[in-house]
């Protein structure tokens, strides 16, 4: 792919979650849909102000532990019964209630690389470069205490000035172009 | 720059909605036509066996909320947190029905001989003789008789209550006069919650599990379980946040919760039950785990009385019940944030409870012990506990409507009234 050049979109700065989501609320209505909040903490009403959608990360969770559970069981049960059958202390050798714990354990491993991998495959991290960081303003603050707004180019009510001037209209604190 | 603020203000009636009436009568209608259908079978039945037993487990379960309220109350001081503020006087009204509990468990104890064998069993040799009990029974009888005697039973108990009484009492009284201080003060009054909890936590796990190793454990007096008192604990825990969220979100249709309910804090509740769904499955899975491991004649029997004999349907369906449905339906994100349907996952923990016990309770007695069959007395059960848990909740309705439902002078309140994206 060739190296994208022009205006990757303008990034509005707000000082406080309350107003980056009533801004972020106002874009959606307006009819804006190539969008995006920077938050330094997770701030779920801003997901939901741009129209946070499902995903398939619970979906990848739910088989990975499902997988996990099965392999475990299964491997204890072949080796207890058919590979290496022991007699423990006159015990059956499908016994059950011991095979809960390992198979729990990997259910739960299962699970949570299944979410950790799954999410980084699906949202695309980790990313080497991104477009934001040219910013000043977004380099120093979305990690302490800046709340961002971006409107990106590739929505198409996009105008470089007039989408300027609709972002100085939700009152934010400033707004920049950034350039791929 | 816009920095205007956003808060809600609160209502200036804290008072009970005028529903709560409505949920007391309708309470007391369910009691009084559980109570006839318990009579009815135990005429049927021609015993009141079954009625005491079914009475121990109604008394669980109110004892539970009771008392369970109170730690639930002591953690939420000793640990903080916007959600303490919605459940605070909800816990304040169950710790205050401690003398409906009371009243519930003299019945227990002017029956005890009909309900614990050791107390039925005053001279062991002649037992043993004429085949009431079998040698395991006569030798743990005897050995446990400085603690399992009917004095020692009633005088532990009352001491218990009289411990709890105390409890309820202090932190009730000072819940009140903390809002009546200056706001100024609160500081102190947060320090001085917590400095009576604290120590009222290690308190609470000491003498409930005293109570519940005499009220329950001791049914079978061959049979011992060190985690028997954390097990209960934890059920304490798990169902007491059931109701207490069926409370809370019950309110929030009117005010002053409509105002002070938000779905951050309904979610967080949410997700603490489920924490305790899965403290629950991992002790009573522990248990077994480990007896099962053991195989040991001292202990292995207790199991095989409540799998044996069609016990096993019972058990299997136990786990369903009170693992498993409650387990996949709260992992749901969805299903927290939604009232209806996190009040539905919350009466069906409360009914699993009820199951658990039932299982608990029932094998202890030589009848039902790997023999679970079909009588009209067994269907007590399904009678006497709701009947006493609808009277439970007549009464806890009365507590709640004697207080104002938010306590002002508590540093979340301005954040539980802000909206919710302004915190993280």
């Amino acid at each position: 792919m060739p190296p994208r050049e022009g205006t990757y979109g303008l990034l509005a700065e707000f000082d406080t979650p309350g107003d980056l989501v009533r801004a972020a609320r106002q874009a959606r209505q307006d009819g804006w849909r190539r969008m995006d909040c920077y938050t330094p903490y997770p701030v779920e009403e801003a997901a939901e102000a741009i129209g946070f959608h499902r995903n398939k990360v619970p979906l990848i969770t739910l088989i990975g532990g499902l997988m996990g559970l099965a392999a475990m069981f299964s491997l204890e049960t072949w080796i207890s019964t058919l590979a290496f059958p022991l007699n423990i202390g006159g015990r059956p050798t499908y016994s059950w209630p011991a095979f809960i714990v390992p198979a729990y354990e990997w259910t739960i491993l299962f699970a949570g690389l299944s979410a950790a991998f799954g999410m980084l495959a699906l949202n695309g991290l980790p990313a080497l470069y991104h477009p934001l960081f040219n910013a000043p303003n977004f380099r120093d603050g979305a990690t302490t205490d800046k709340f961002f707004l971006c409107l990106e180019a590739l929505d198409p009510k996009f105008n470089l000035a007039e989408t300027k001037a609709y972002l100085e209209g939700l009152q934010p604190v400033s707004v920049v172009e950034v350039e791929y | 720059m816009a920095h205007e603020t956003h808060a809600k203000t609160l209502p200036a009636d804290l008072g009970a909605p005028a529903f709560v009436d409505g949920w007391k009568s309708r309470a007391l209608m369910v009691g009084v036509v559980f109570s006839v259908i318990a009579a009815g079978l135990a005429f049927a039945d021609g015993s009141i066996e079954h009625v005491l037993r079914a009475w121990v487990l109604g008394l669980m379960m109110t004892f539970g909320f009771s008392v369970g309220g109170l730690a639930l109350l002591m953690v939420q001081y000793c640990s903080g947190g916007k959600w303490g503020l919605l459940l605070r006087r909800p816990l304040e009204a169950m710790s205050r029905t401690l003398p409906l509990v009371f009243v519930y468990w003299l019945v227990v104890a002017f029956e005890v001989k009909r309900l614990y064998l050791w107390a039925q069993v005053s001279d062991v040799t002649a037992a043993l003789k004429s085949g009431l009990i079998n040698e395991v029974q006569a030798h743990a009888i005897e050995f446990k008789r400085p603690m399992l005697n009917p004095g020692t039973f009633i005088w532990v108990s009352v001491l218990c209550f009289a411990i709890w009484g105390l409890y309820t009492w202090r932190l009730n009284a000072l819940g009140l006069k903390r809002d009546s201080d200056s706001p100024a003060n609160t500081p102190y009054w947060i320090k001085k919650l917590e400095n009576i909890s604290g120590p009222g936590i290690v308190v609470y796990s000491l003498t409930m599990t005293a109570a519940v190793i005499y009220w329950v454990m001791s049914m079978d007096p061959t049979w011992y379980s060190s985690v028997y008192g954390l097990l209960f604990l934890v059920g304490q825990g798990y169902m007491v946040l059931a109701f207490s969220i069926i409370v809370s979100l019950g309110l929030s249709k009117a005010e002053p919760f409509r105002t002070v309910l938000r779905q951050t804090e309904q979610h967080d509740m949410g997700k603490f039950m489920f924490a305790f769904v899965m403290l629950n499955i991992y002790l009573a899975f522990g248990q077994f785990l480990i007896i099962w491991s053991g195989n040991l004649p001292e202990e292995i029997p207790w199991y095989l009385d409540r799998i044996r004999g069609h016990w096993g349907i019972i058990i299997t369906l136990d786990f369903m019940f009170h693992w498993l449905i409650p387990f996949t339906l709260l992992l749901s994100r969805d299903i927290k944030r939604n009232k209806k349907r996190l009040v539905r996952v919350c009466q069906w923990m409360i009914f699993a409870k009820a199951f658990d016990l039932f299982w608990l309770i029932e094998p202890n007695y030589k009848d039902a012990a790997r023999n679970l069959h079909f009588s009209w007395g067994i269907l007590e059960y399904a009678a006497v506990p709701v009947a006493m848990t609808a009277f439970w909740v007549a009464f806890f309705c009365t507590r709640l409507k004697a207080r104002p439902l938010v306590q002002t002078n508590d540093p979340h309140l301005a954040e539980i009234l802000e909206p919710e994206h302004v915190h993280a």
